[in-house]
Formats: structure tokens, C-alpha cells, sequence
């Protein structure tokens, strides 16, 4: 056992369309950069493609960084806690008791909502508790919001 | 002497009209100290203003503004900043139903906020030192819930504070609505309480002769557990790294002076000169430093009683807490260096609600010896699920390994952790997780099963190549924050498996909201 998988566990893996919506983030970030230093080593001198160069392997690691941890992101809903797993490098797995959520949040930003993915939020009293699942179609993010606010105000236990 | 009764208000009433003096005193201490260094006599203030000299209507005037103006303009704002304070208090109310506390607020937006008393987590009478120098409180009530979710009802009688905790506790326990008894029964009452813990302290109110009066509900009977003598609580600042850097500071001059042979004239110059301006903000920090750990430990008592933990201390700020049974929802004890000669320990909690201070009203046991905090963890987990849990705590307290049945950290991990890894282990009773770790500053973490909220296992890189995890444990917001580190994977993963378990467990046979209700004991009392 190197990792924790109890048998039976169902995941649900991120969509890879948030792949696609980081990317677009990354590379709008890492474009511009990238074409200054392009249009500089032309008119220039040619030593600034080492510059451009830098600029594009570093984004190409970063996209390779956010494939495996979209890769690596997944759920499962088990009978009385949800798992949310995520990262592959800094591995981390998240159980959260259904009687303990507070509230849960669906959130979906301009390019998310281009996609049909949504991020659900799940709320604790605990600041610790860090527990968001990214890349849930847009419908399965209402049916766990759903799910999981039924789930979460049947078994609801005091503070 | 004549005795009136305190009373919980059932309908809306006012705080104390004072509340806006006693609430904004630092303005208007402000305003008069400036009056008086302008106006005041000159030996006093020791201003360089020559009477005579110096005229501000002078000034007024060769700017050409007519000094009655300047009179009346004072006039005004000091009317417009009473007329504020007035409506504001006007406007705010308060009052006690049978499953909340009430108050609403605010002149142009009115505000209404209820504290439900069955998520009740803690109630504190807070006496500043203007409100207690006056014989007033105010009360802090706590529940659950997000950010700024306690519910502030400042500033009150003292007996009207009291008397208002009082029924909050008795209600939030399950008790039936209290039938307010006649003043002689109460006063009869009062005073067969031996040992009255809330005795308040003397006040202005005393010296002017003030009905005393007691509480319609008189406050449950306590215990006190014990008690952190001025003694002690000295000796845990002298026994602490900023005391000992503070002190320390003249010897190593003088052993300067010896060694090198420096001129200590010089040296007390260098000192002086160079230093003292440099030195001025950092002893002005470890001054407060101090000043923080005396004001708020002073006097420093633990108690217990039906309605939970009551915890009193405060040196110019006095603070009586209330916690209800289970409220506390993690324990940190921590020992550092300095006091393990001592056997001293300081144990700090997460209580929910506790937002703001938490330096000062998260402190279960400001320094203690280890029956003190043996008897502390008892008050607030009597259950630990454990045959023996003094001998088990206590040997977390000195073990390593795998003492005290705990499962430590496996050898290779001491890679990354050369001195601590023999001292870190987890164990699992069946109310509670322990964590213990460190080598020099000892630390051990009691979080009980049902006040998990959630749990993570994390590893990293270099974790992954020891086949090592760590183990997070969500408590809510608060000073502890438990952590189980280094931990063999194979056991990190047991541990999360069985844990969700025992939390879901645990969950359900949690004590209940109404405390009292839950045992049966609210009829029988009744």
C-alpha cells in the first residue's frame, strides 16, 4: 500500500476540460512575456531568445505540472464522509465527514462557465479544512451540492 | 441592608446609559488631557506656555475669526458627539427569549442579531478597568458560527451582567423557563452558597452604598479546580527566553569587558549612544510581552460547576469565562525548555466562537505543574476513553517511542529529523487523539473524536522517498492546530481510515446541545 485507497472506493476524476481552462489561464499569462521577448531578440540582438526560450520552458513545465495535477484530482462520496484527493508531487487526501460541512459553495468563473465546469467549495467550521473539488461538470456540481447539502443536514452534528 | 434582584429581561430594554462613557472612554480621557495641557496650570502640565504669553484666542483672533465662534463650534461638536452616543445607545436593545439571546441595533440601519442559546459555546462577563472600577461588565456571548458571531451586550450593572449569564446558562442546559423567585428566597439562597465564587470585586459601587442585590438566578454551584498563584506566574516570565535574553545582556557586556579588555567607557558609550535607540522599541515589546502574559494571567482560576469550565482571571481587565461541557474542541499542553526543570506546562484551547483575543481567552492553564494540567485536561475531557489517562498523558508528557502505547515515528524518518523523531507518536483512545512530539520545547495535542471536523493526510517529495506522511487534524479556529508528523505512510493511512471511523462514531454519542436535558438531571432538578 503506498497510498491511500481504501478498497471499493469509487473516484471521480477531475473533467479534463480544466485542463483546457488552465491552460488558456497559464498561457495568457505566459504569452505576452513570451512575445515581448521575441519581438526584442529579433529587432535586438539574437541573445535574447535565451530569454524567450526560458520564458517557454518554464511554461511548458508548468502546463505539464497542471496536467498531472488535474490528472491526480479526484472524489469519492462514500457513505459518510466525501474524499477529495488532489496533487501529485505534495500529495494530499482530505476526508470530510458529511455531518460536519457547514455550507457548500458552487462557484464558476467566466471561462469555467465557457467550458460547463464549476469549482464546489465545501465549508467547515475548520479554516483548516481546505477542501474544493475543481472541474465538476456543470450538472454533476449541482447534483453534489444537492447530495451533499441533503447528506449533510441529515447527519448534521452539533459543534 | 436592602437586597433587589437582578433580572434577566424578557422584553427589550437598554444597556446601561453610561455603556457610551465606559465604551469610548479613550476619547474623552483624549479630549480632557488636552484640555488640560492647554488649560491647566502650568506646574502641572509642565507645558513651556507662559499664562499671558500665549493666547489661543489670540491666535483665532489674527486670523480673524471671532473667538465666540471658536466657542461655539466646540460647543457643537461636543453636542453632536453626545447626541450620537445617546441615540446609539438609545437604539440598541437587547433581550432574552427562551432559546436566544436578542439585540438589535443601530440608528439609520437597523441591525437584529440572536445568539441561539443550543449552539452556545461560551459566556464571559469582561470587566475593563473603567467598567470595573464602577461596578460594571459586559457580557460576551459566543456561538457557533462564522466570523463576528459573538453577540456583545456592553455595558451592564454587574448583577444585571450576572443575571443575564445566569438564565443564558440555565436555559441553553435544558432547564425549563426559571420561575423568578422573591428577593428573600434568592438572598436566602445566595447565601447558602458557601464559597461564592462570583463574589464580585469591590468597587466605587460599594463605597456609595449601592443596593447589592443578587442575581433572580443564582449561579451554579462550583468547584475550584485550581489556581495559578502570582508566585508561579513570575516565575514563568523570569523562565522564559525573552527574560532570560533581557538578562543575560549585561553579563555579556561585562564579559566583553573582561575578555577583550575593552575600555568600558567606551563600551557604555557604544551603549548608550548607539544602542538605546535601537533598544527602545524592542524592550517596549518584551515589556508588553510581559505585560500581556501578568494582565492576563493574574489571578488565574479554574473552577468547575453544572454549567461547564469557569475560568477567572485578569489583572486591570478581569474575565470570568464559561464553557459548557464539550465545548472545548482541541487541547495543546506545551512545555518549553526552560520550565522542564520546573515540570511547568501551559495549556492553551480551541473553544468555537472565540474569535478575537484568542491570547486571552483561549488559555485553560497559564503555567501549572503537571498535576495542574493533569487536573486541566480532566475539567475539560473528563472522558478520554482511556483506563488510566493521568498515567497515559504523563508519560506523553516524558516518553519517546512507542511508551505509553503511542505508535512512533519509524526510525528512517530521523533523516529529516535527527533530534525529534524519537519523540513524536500518535495514539488513539477511544474518545481521543493524542499527539506528542518535540525535544526541546515539548508539545501534546488532545483533540476528542466527535470535534473532528475533518482530516488530511499530506506527503511531499521528500516525505515520499521515506515512505513517510503526515496527518492534519481540523479543528476550528483557534490557537491548536494539531499536526501528527512523520509518521511511517502505512501508519499515517491506518490512522486516517480508522480515525474517519471513530469520528463518525464518536459523532454519535456526542454530548448534546442541552447539556443538562441529555442526562435526565433537568427534571430532576426542576
Amino acid at each position: 500500500m503506498t497510498w491511500f485507497n481504501p478498497a471499493g472506493t469509487d473516484w471521480t476524476y477531475a473533467s479534463t476540460r480544466l485542463i483546457t481552462a488552465r491552460m488558456i489561464t497559464l498561457w495568457l499569462w505566459f504569452g505576452v512575456p513570451i512575445a515581448a521577448w521575441v519581438v526584442l531578440a529579433v529587432w535586438v540582438t539574437p541573445w535574447l531568445w535565451i530569454g524567450a526560450g526560458a520564458a517557454a520552458a518554464l511554461g511548458v513545465w508548468f502546463s505539464v505540472i497542471i496536467v498531472w495535477q488535474v490528472k491526480a484530482h479526484a472524489w469519492a462520496e462514500r457513505e459518510d464522509d466525501l474524499l477529495v484527493k488532489r496533487g501529485r508531487l505534495f500529495r494530499r487526501v482530505t476526508v470530510v465527514p458529511y455531518g460536519r460541512m457547514q455550507y457548500v459553495e458552487v462557484h464558476q468563473g467566466p471561462l469555467s462557465r465557457m467550458l460547463g465546469i464549476a469549482r464546489v467549495q465545501l465549508h467547515t467550521a475548520s479554516p483548516g479544512t481546505d477542501a474544493h473539488l475543481s472541474g465538476v461538470l456543470v450538472d454533476e456540481a449541482a447534483r453534489l451540492r444537492d447530495r451533499l447539502t441533503t447528506q449533510g443536514e441529515a447527519k448534521l452534528a452539533g459543534l | 441592608m436592602s437586597q433587589s434582584v437582578y433580572r434577566a429581561p424578557r422584553e427589550w430594554a437598554r444597556v446601561h446609559p453610561v455603556s457610551p462613557i465606559l465604551g469610548g472612554w479613550a476619547v474623552f480621557a483624549a479630549i480632557a488631557g488636552g484640555w488640560f495641557y492647554t488649560s491647566g496650570p502650568q506646574w502641572l502640565t509642565g507645558s513651556p506656555v507662559e499664562p499671558g504669553e500665549f493666547d489661543d484666542f489670540d491666535e483665532f483672533e489674527a486670523l480673524g475669526i471671532h473667538p465666540a465662534l471658536v466657542i461655539v463650534a466646540a460647543v457643537l461638536v461636543v453636542a453632536i458627539i453626545v447626541g450620537l452616543s445617546y441615540l446609539s445607545w438609545y437604539f440598541t436593545q437587547y433581550r432574552i427569549g427562551d432559546d436566544a439571546v436578542y439585540q438589535r441595533s443601530g440608528v439609520i440601519s437597523r441591525k437584529q442579531r440572536q445568539a441561539r442559546l443550543n449552539r452556545l459555546q461560551a459566556v464571559d462577563v469582561v470587566q475593563p478597568l473603567l467598567a470595573r472600577i464602577f461596578g460594571f461588565a459586559k457580557l460576551r456571548i459566543e456561538v457557533a458560527g462564522g466570523e463576528g458571531s459573538a453577540t456583545e451586550i456592553a455595558f451592564l450593572r454587574l448583577g444585571d451582567a450576572d443575571a443575564l449569564r445566569n438564565e443564558i446558562l440555565v436555559l441553553a442546559a435544558g432547564h425549563a423557563a426559571p420561575v423568578a423567585a422573591d428577593a428573600g428566597a434568592v438572598a436566602e439562597a445566595a447565601q447558602a452558597v458557601a464559597v461564592n465564587f462570583d463574589a464580585p470585586a469591590p468597587s466605587l459601587r460599594d463605597l456609595a452604598h449601592m443596593p447589592e442585590g443578587v442575581p433572580a438566578i443564582p449561579s451554579a454551584a462550583e468547584r475550584e479546580m485550581y489556581a495559578v498563584h502570582l508566585g508561579r506566574l513570575v516565575g514563568s516570565m523570569v523562565l522564559s527566553w525573552p527574560f532570560v535574553v533581557m538578562a543575560s545582556i549585561p553579563i555579556i557586556v561585562v564579559m566583553a569587558v573582561f575578555v577583550w579588555d575593552a575600555n568600558i567607557d567606551q563600551a557604555v558609550a557604544v551603549a548608550v549612544s548607539g544602542g538605546f535607540v535601537t533598544a527602545i522599541p524592542v524592550v517596549a515589546g518584551v515589556l508588553g510581552y510581559f505585560w500581556s502574559i501578568l494582565n492576563s494571567g493574574f489571578g488565574f482560576a479554574a473552577s468547575i460547576s453544572q454549567d461547564g469550565i469557569r475560568l477567572r482571571h485578569g489583572l486591570l481587565e478581569t474575565r470570568r469565562q464559561t464553557v459548557p461541557p464539550g465545548r472545548v474542541q482541541a487541547v495543546h499542553l506545551k512545555q518549553s525548555l526552560l520550565w522542564r526543570r520546573k515540570d511547568w506546562w501551559r495549556i492553551t484551547i480551541n473553544v468555537a466562537g472565540y474569535q478575537d483575543e484568542t491570547a486571552a481567552v483561549s488559555t485553560l492553564l497559564p503555567v501549572g505543574t503537571r498535576q495542574d494540567a493533569l487536573t486541566a485536561l480532566w475539567l475539560v475531557l473528563p472522558d478520554m476513553g482511556d483506563p488510566d489517562p493521568a498515567s497515559t498523558i504523563s508519560r506523553a508528557m516524558s516518553g519517546t517511542g512507542a511508551d505509553g502505547g503511542f505508535t512512533p515515528s519509524p526510525r528512517r524518518s530521523m533523516v529529516y529529523d535527527l533530534l525529534q523523531w524519537r519523540f513524536r507518536g500518535v495514539k488513539a483512545t477511544d474518545k481521543a487523539l493524542l499527539i506528542r512530539h518535540g525535544w526541546l520545547v515539548k508539545e501534546i495535542f488532545v483533540v476528542p473524536h466527535e470535534r473532528t471536523q475533518s482530516l488530511s493526510l499530506k506527503q511531499g517529495p521528500l516525505q515520499r522517498a521515506l515512505r513517510l506522511a503526515s496527518i492534519e487534524v481540523h479543528s476550528t479556529k483557534g490557537p491548536v492546530i494539531p499536526v501528527a508528523d512523520q509518521l511511517a505512510v502505512v501508519d499515517a493511512i491506518e490512522l486516517l481510515t480508522q480515525q474517519a471511523e471513530r469520528a463518525r462514531r464518536g459523532r454519535q454519542r456526542q454530548t448534546p446541545e442541552q447539556w443538562m436535558a441529555a442526562v435526565g438531571l433537568a427534571e430532576e432538578q426542576a
